[in-house]
């Protein structure tokens, strides 16, 4: 999925993965329909509704979570929580309405959180005084250790390039195209959950091309970290 | 490191294995009961019901304005059409979400919120009229202009204040983000309806009073609502 988007921004062609295929589209109101009437059940209290909503929503909701925090231990905590937070909240749902925005929204937010809280408290430690150990994850957030089908794992390789062109971009840039292209929110669902403007989304989505652009235009073996002229400054701009 | 190493494969978020659900919710999960969920209008209905409660006793109990029976009454009644859709349109704005949605969405909130003041600003501009002899000027209660404004735009803020804190309570769990856009419409209706009522109410009918103390009194409101509602509601987390 980002491949394609990526791709399509490198060839200048940004437009063509947006939401132009009716399929994607058709899929995407049958997803919308098929939760809300799992969480209408599962509001009527069916705790079978619930294990369903948790595992249509679960990976998708994990998967954005990592790419917002890229920890994937700390990802799987706050899909917890954002769990716990929609239960506690779900007396606030209306009845028919799509609950993945709202979802994402939720989780967004008790992210927005979590990173508040690194910041405050940057180095963790154990209780001998040693830094803890990040587990090693990949991109699709299965353990590296977790044994997995040769041709389903993705390439080290691309792996490592896609993570360190996504960390090179801006918090809500990441975040503008994270949404967007990877996770397939309209541009509205997509500034709602970020809780922005849609033409606020639109822009650091299109800046995330051109940074992402800038980068992977490298040629093959370049460290794609060094930011184009001109991007860094503009991302400063747009951060502000 | 080409385009080609971003291909399908490198992040489906569908491929992702989600841990089961932790002990916590599965406890909280076990024994839950069915819950009342909110309707779309629910929020609209009990902080418009509510608020109004507070504009219709100072109306009932106000001596109305000299001038009104001298005043065109098409101009009264699409003064009053305009400061009732402004009330209407915000507050609706602020609470309701788009059909298919579960939250009020703040950016529409404040899109409209913005149109109301815009309005209600271009039409006292324009359009405020006065009935020479029979319309009160601020010199004529021994006021000044400045004096006359604030206590106006004091008015408009107490009328708004209700809203605030009705919208406050309904919102309290359903604006995550975008809460100073919403809390935005929110005191712009307020300030919509206590425009309203001193529509009917204040004696002053010049331009710079109408704009500085009732619009300016709205806009005020509004202001207060963008400052207030954010910070209210992250110290109720």
């Amino acid at each position: 999925m980002l491949g394609a988007a990526v791709g399509s921004i490198v060839a200048g062609t940004p437009t063509v993965y947006l939401m132009t295929s009716w399929s994607w589209c058709v899929a995407v109101e049958s997803e919308a329909t098929e939760a809300a009437e799992i969480m209408g059940r599962y509001c009527r209290g069916d705790a079978a509704a619930f294990q369903r909503l948790y595992a249509l929503l679960a990976p998708r909701l994990l998967a954005y979570l990592f790419g917002l925090l890229r920890d994937k231990a700390a990802a799987e905590d706050i899909l917890q929580a954002t769990f716990l937070k929609v239960h506690e909240a779900r007396s606030t749902y209306v009845m028919g309405a799509n609950p993945i925005p709202w979802m994402y929204t939720i989780a967004h937010r008790t992210c927005l959180d979590e990173i508040r809280k690194r910041k405050r408290n940057r180095v963790q430690l154990t209780k001998d005084g040693t830094l803890l150990a990040e587990p090693a994850a990949d991109l699709t957030g299965v353990p590296v250790e977790a044994g997995q089908d040769e041709a389903a794992r993705p390439d080290p390789a691309a792996t490592a390039g896609a993570l360190a062109a996504l960390h090179q971009l801006p918090e809500n840039q990441r975040e503008a195209l994270l949404l967007t292209k990877v996770h397939g929110r309209t541009t509205a669902e997509a500034a709602m959950i970020a809780g922005t403007t849609q033409g606020a989304i639109k822009q650091r989505a299109h800046r995330a091309y051109l940074t992402l652009r800038g980068m992977l235009a490298k040629p093959d073996g370049a460290t794609p970290l060094a930011r184009p002229a001109g991007q860094a400054g503009r991302a400063r701009k747009d951060r502000s | 490191m080409t385009t080609k190493d971003f291909d399908d494969r490198a992040l489906p978020p569908g491929r992702i294995e989600a841990p089961p659900p932790s002990r916590d919710l599965l406890n909280a999960i076990q024994g839950m009961k069915p819950v009342r969920t909110r309707t779309r209008f629910g929020a609209l209905a009990a902080v418009g019901l509510v608020g109004l409660v507070w504009p219709a006793l100072v109306l009932t109990h106000h001596a109305y304005r000299p001038d009104l029976g001298a005043l065109p009454l098409g101009w009264v009644i699409a003064a009053a059409a305009l400061w009732g859709a402004a009330f209407v349109m915000s507050l609706t704005a602020a609470l309701v979400p788009r059909r298919g949605e579960v939250l009020p969405a703040p950016g529409r909130a404040s899109r409209v919120g913005g149109v109301a003041l815009g309005g209600l600003f271009a039409f006292a501009l324009a359009a405020s009229v006065q009935v020479p002899g029979v319309s009160l000027r601020p010199e004529d209660a021994h006021m000044t202009l400045m004096r006359s404004c604030v206590h106006c735009a004091s008015f408009v803020l107490e009328i708004a204040v209700p809203f605030l804190i009705v919208g406050l309570y309904a919102l309290r769990r359903l604006v995550p983000m975008g809460r100073a856009r919403i809390g935005l419409a929110l005191g712009a209706a307020g300030g919509a309806m206590g425009g309203l009522v001193l529509h009917f109410i204040c004696p002053f009918a010049g331009t710079a009073h109408v704009l500085f103390g009732h619009v300016g009194g709205t806009i005020l409101a509004a202001v207060a609502g963008a400052a207030l509602l954010p910070a209210l509601l992250r110290r109720r987390r």
